[in-house]
């Protein structure tokens, strides 16, 4: 019996970006579903509404129109069946503002967004085969943000 | 101001005086009493004079009434007797007179008592005498007897007034002995107090003379002392007050009518009437001062507007002190025009305001210029890279080539905007400093440099770095920068060979653009037998965007050295560049210990 398939949401206004995403996991031989959502928003009603299955990892974009990815963190932190989600902030920027607050809010891992798709490959295996016993447990700073 | 010496010759001023009242009125009392006794003395000696001329006088009556009788008896002749008929009256007025004047002296009326009975006794001899020889009823014998007595008696009168006499005279003599002893001293001790005294005199005149010029220079002084006051608070643009807590008397000097622009002496300076200039919403501000120094006795630097009287608005600042002596306390203030201050105080917030937005409008415009450039530039060089692994195959040769140049300058543009938003950094960022180990992060430099070294076969020479106090990450970032630039800007075909090294300067060892010589730096030196440059350029490479190589020579963005000026800027330090044309360069970074 196949296992389960990890699953994997992304909340990203950028088209393109989704595009990206969509198409590295497809490249990566993992067992995995990946369901796309446009903003914030949207993300808020996907994970409150019945009968959708809870992602195992959720990727956030942080600079979305509407509702911002501090903004749905902040929710999801707040909200007690989704706070144990595993949150990857995965953004364009990588300011020391936007890093100490997510790491501060209960991001699990903070991702830059890289230029090569190789890179993005890479970045994103990583990520899947992150221990996450430790990771979530650890809420270790320096290990927090995630470079290949 | 010397206060003291006045106070002191005052003091002796007064003493002087109290001694010279002291010693007039010694030499006057006895100069009174010398001339009192002079008196005494002339008027006992007139007094003696005229008790010896009446005594004088009564012999001499007597004497002539004798010789009358005897006369008589010669010639019987009755002329002879007229002396004798006139005696006794003549004598008793004499008596009383003797009487009146020995009126004080009992043993002279005792002896003028025993003179009348012996003068009664002659007389009454010559009177039996003329009697018998009336009546005939005499004999020779007998009238030789009577001659005999009355001789006996008239001896016995001269004894007698010449004890009298002899009394008088030595009454006057004591008296004369007694005022001698009394004045045998006082003509000399007049003398010598009346010379002291005169001493005395000459030394107050000129004690006071002195003084008298003292103060006249004093005087001056104080007059020169106020009109430069005065002109002190003209130019400075503030009036002074003082107030006495103890009567409460507040006193305004001239210049509050300037610079209220009244007329001076237009109204009387008291709080009521300076309050009316006051601008109504500041006036609890001056009362509440004026109540705060009497009641409470503190000073508080206040600030308040004034309306003047031709209605323009002003802005005033008083302070002030209380100075004490031993008898009240004083306060002390000035008011002082502090309106063009506090004009310019407000230009200058109002510049401080526009720069400030104008710093966050270039901080938002980097923010846009290097974040936001990032995301398109991203997606270009994702896309860039889709292509080149999917369809590299069904590209042309030309086609392969646009793209690879494509790919080329979007990595350009990213490594731009990468120092871009590294040199804002570098300007903004939180400078923390923290004793680190320079060593360290020269390794650390090195790590991250290492397959730029690896591959343009590098050699690092460095000797021992102090441990200093720095911004740990901004002085990685300047080995970064720098080893870098000597890499980068290594002669083809050889390799880089750099040698950093260290030194401690002070004094005059230090480079003359250091001013300030008191303090020690460490001159942290790296250099490289590279291509170099031109001396003349050594102050145009730290600045932004200035390269000196062709763009297609030497990769670079131009930012690296001015974030290598901003970060010696931010440890209070400098940096200089020299170099020589294809011989190398040394960059030398001035720390400060």
């Amino acid at each position: 019996m196949p296992k389960e398939p990890i699953r994997i949401l992304l909340a990203d206004d950028d088209e393109d970006d989704r595009l990206f995403f969509k198409e590295a996991f497809d490249e990566i031989k993992l067992n995995t579903s990946v369901s796309l959502v446009n903003d914030g928003v949207e993300l808020m009603n996907y994970l409150t509404m019945d009968g959708n299955q809870l992602p195992h990892i959720l990727f956030l974009d942080l600079n979305m129109p509407r509702k911002t990815g501090i903004d749905c963190l902040l929710e999801i932190k707040q909200l007690a069946h989704l706070k144990d989600i595993a949150i990857v902030i995965y953004s364009t920027s990588a300011s020391d503002i936007d890093i100490e607050e997510t790491f501060v809010q209960g991001a699990n891992v903070y991702i830059k967004k890289p230029s090569e798709f190789s890179s993005l490959k890479k970045i994103l295996e990583q990520v899947i085969t992150i221990n996450w016993q430790y990771q979530t447990s650890g809420l270790d700073r320096d290990n927090y943000m995630l470079s290949l | 101001m010397h206060v003291k010496p006045i106070f002191k010759s005052a003091f002796f001023l007064k003493s002087v005086f109290v001694l010279s009242i002291f010693m007039l009125l010694y030499i006057s009392s006895i100069s009174y009493k010398h001339t009192k006794s002079l008196n005494e003395s002339s008027d006992l000696l007139v007094h003696s004079y005229k008790i010896q001329f009446q005594l004088e006088h009564v012999l001499s009556m007597l004497k002539d009434a004798e010789a009358g009788h005897r006369g008589y008896i010669i010639t019987r002749n009755d002329v002879f007797l007229k002396p004798y008929k006139s005696v006794q009256d003549k004598i008793y007025n004499s008596y009383i007179r003797l009487k009146a004047l020995t009126l004080q002296d009992q043993q002279q009326q005792a002896n003028l008592d025993i003179l009348l009975q012996l003068i009664y006794q002659r007389i009454d001899l010559i009177s039996m005498s003329l009697k018998g020889i009336s009546d005939r009823a005499i004999t020779e014998k007998q009238l030789a007897e009577n001659l005999l007595a009355g001789n006996n008696v008239m001896d016995r009168i001269r004894i007698q007034i010449n004890k009298m006499e002899d009394l008088e005279n030595s009454n006057f003599k004591d008296h004369q002995r007694k005022y001698e002893r009394e004045v045998v001293f006082s003509p000399v001790s007049i003398l010598i107090f009346a010379v002291f005294s005169l001493l005395v005199f000459i030394l107050s005149f000129i004690k006071i003379n002195n003084d008298l010029q003292f103060f006249k220079k004093s005087n001056k002084e104080l007059l020169i002392t106020n009109e430069s006051i005065k002109q002190a608070e003209i130019i400075g643009e503030f009036f002074t007050t003082q107030q006495n807590m103890s009567n409460r008397e507040l006193i305004y000097s001239h210049n509050l009518y300037r610079l209220l622009s009244c007329e001076i002496h237009s109204f009387v300076p008291n709080l009521d009437n300076y309050l009316t200039f006051v601008h109504p919403d500041d006036r609890h501000i001056v009362v509440k001062e004026a109540s705060d120094a009497a009641l409470l006795g503190r000073i508080d630097r206040n600030f308040y507007r004034i309306i003047r009287k031709d209605g323009e608005l002003r802005y005033f600042m008083s302070l002030g002190k209380f100075i004490s002596d031993h008898k009240s306390k004083m306060y002390i203030g000035i008011v002082k025009d502090i309106t063009d201050q506090h004009l310019n105080n407000v230009a200058l917030e109002e510049r401080n305001h526009e720069l400030e937005q104008s710093i966050k409008e270039l901080e938002s415009f980097n923010r846009v210029a290097s974040h936001d450039l990032q995301e398109p530039l991203r997606k270009i060089q994702t896309f860039i890279s889709r292509i080149s692994e999917d369809d590299k195959v069904s590209l042309s040769d030309k086609g392969e080539e646009y793209i690879s140049k494509i790919a080329s300058s979007a990595h350009k543009m990213r490594i731009l905007i990468d120092d871009l938003l590294l040199f804002s950094r570098t300007n903004k960022a939180e400078k923390i400093f923290e004793k680190t180990d320079l060593n360290l992060l020269l390794g650390n430099a090195n790590q991250e440099l290492a397959p730029d070294i690896e591959e343009k076969n590098g050699i690092i020479q460095s000797s021992q770095l102090p441990v200093m106090n720095v911004i740990a990450f901004q002085i990685q970032q300047l080995f970064v920068n720098l080893i870098g630039n000597a890499l980068k800007y290594s002669k083809p075909g050889v390799s880089p060979l750099i040698i950093i090294d260290c030194e401690k300067l002070a004094g005059k060892n230090l480079p003359v653009f250091i001013t300030d010589k008191r303090k020690e730096y460490y001159r942290i030196s790296i250099s490289d037998n590279g291509i170099g440059f031109e001396q003349e350029y050594s102050e145009k490479i730290f600045i932004l965007f200035n390269r000196l190589h062709q763009k297609f020579d030497y990769a670079g963005t131009g930012i690296g050295l001015s974030i290598c000026k901003k970060i010696a800027e931010n440890h209070n330090g400098y940096i200089i560049a020299e170099g020589q044309s294809g011989i190398g360069a040394t960059f030398s970074v001035f720390l400060p210990k």
